[in-house]
């Protein structure tokens, strides 16, 4: 199916290609985001080849402030999850043969200056996914209830399911090379990506690595409600496949 | 009482049992789950028309009454079947986010053939 979608637009699509042939693609999931979704875009010109933006489902001008910055907009007529939405990003940068992509948030909460030490990192120790971490230096201020107890029990959780050892669980932060997109797939349409994401690295083999990433936090994002929704989604996740 | 409540019961179950028929007949069941709700209902029926028997079976297992057995295996099926529910909705889930996600890349690709 995906074939017939781009069959008409080989041309184009090679011309992105040899446009940018190591291309840098930031990946921008977005709902509800039209006060910030403009600037997000235009910082991240400076620093990636191209940006686009999932626009998950939004009520307001989210797409349309996307597009007037400059991004590639996808939209996503119902809102289906950050997941879901990274993934709908992800399918695009294999269509379009992005050698790296970036995740970045929506809201202003990621700094565009830790993008290209990000890069250089990944490639300097041969990793194929970097996870930004808020813990690794002091820049980040993470809520009291959060450092203390929703993350240490998120990694608990991953040590004990994955085997992974990170020091953050859930960090929206992300650059994965092309050996990592062809190999990751993402399942989990809400909040539960972020734990799939460094599951499916160690199962397929990839070499992770972290970073430390500075954190401004605009709102309070995952409670404890949320994390036991993660939980719930990771445990069902399981038995999809075995059941169906 | 005790009749009129038996007699209740087997006209639902007659009911129930016609529906999965029904349902199978138009192709929306498997041959499995009409078999299952099948033996289910004979089970319930046979409970229902002969109390005593569940407690021949509660016995069985070192439980004290039927009553409490057909309470503790209902609860169990109970839970087996919202957990199948939760497993299908999810799974329905993704088949949405599926639709959505060519139709996003669809829909981007003829903006821009509309445009070239």
């Amino acid at each position: 199916m995906k074939g017939n979608i781009y069959k008409n637009n080989h041309r184009s699509l090679n011309f992105l290609i040899s446009s940018f042939p190591n291309m840098f693609l930031a990946i921008v999931p977005a709902y509800n985001e039209e006060k910030t979704i403009g600037s997000v875009v235009q910082s991240l010109f400076d620093h990636v080849d191209r940006v686009v933006v999932v626009d998950d489902g939004s009520r307001d001008e989210t797409a349309a402030r996307a597009a007037g910055a400059g991004a590639t907009v996808l939209r996503h007529e119902l809102n289906r999850g950050q997941g879901a939405a990274l993934e709908t990003g992800h399918e695009y940068a294999r269509m379009i043969g992005a050698e790296h992509v970036l995740h970045f948030d929506a809201d202003e909460q990621f700094d565009v200056a830790d993008i290209r030490p990000a890069l250089a990192k990944l490639k300097n120790t041969a990793a194929d996914v970097l996870l930004g971490s808020r813990f690794l230096d002091g820049r980040s201020r993470v809520p009291w209830v959060k450092r203390r107890l929703l993350l240490p029990l998120a990694r608990l959780f991953h040590r004990l399911t994955d085997r992974t050892r990170l020091t953050d669980a859930h960090n929206g932060f992300r650059v994965l090379n092309r050996r990592a997109l062809d190999m990751i797939r993402l399942t989990q349409d809400r909040m539960a990506h972020a734990s799939e994401i460094p599951a499916q690295a160690a199962r397929a083999g990839l070499k992770t690595v972290e970073l430390p990433v500075r954190v401004v936090y605009r709102e309070y994002g995952q409670g404890m409600g949320g994390g036991a929704r993660i939980i719930k989604e990771l445990i069902f996740g399981k038995f999809i496949r075995r059941i169906n | 009482m005790l009749f009129l409540f038996q007699l209740l019961f087997f006209l639902f179950s007659f009911y129930a049992v016609g529906n999965v028929v029904k349902k199978r007949r138009e192709g929306s069941a498997s041959r499995r789950g009409v078999i299952f709700w099948l033996i289910f209902w004979l089970i319930a029926d046979v409970a229902v028309i002969w109390p005593n028997s569940t407690t021949v079976l509660a016995n069985a297992f070192g439980i004290g009454r039927g009553s409490d057995l057909v309470i503790y295996s209902s609860l169990a099926l109970l839970f087996f079947l919202i957990f199948k529910l939760h497993i299908k909705i999810e799974s329905i889930n993704r088949d949405v986010t599926k639709v959505v996600r060519d139709r996003a890349l669809r829909d981007h690709e003829n903006i821009k053939t509309l445009k070239h």
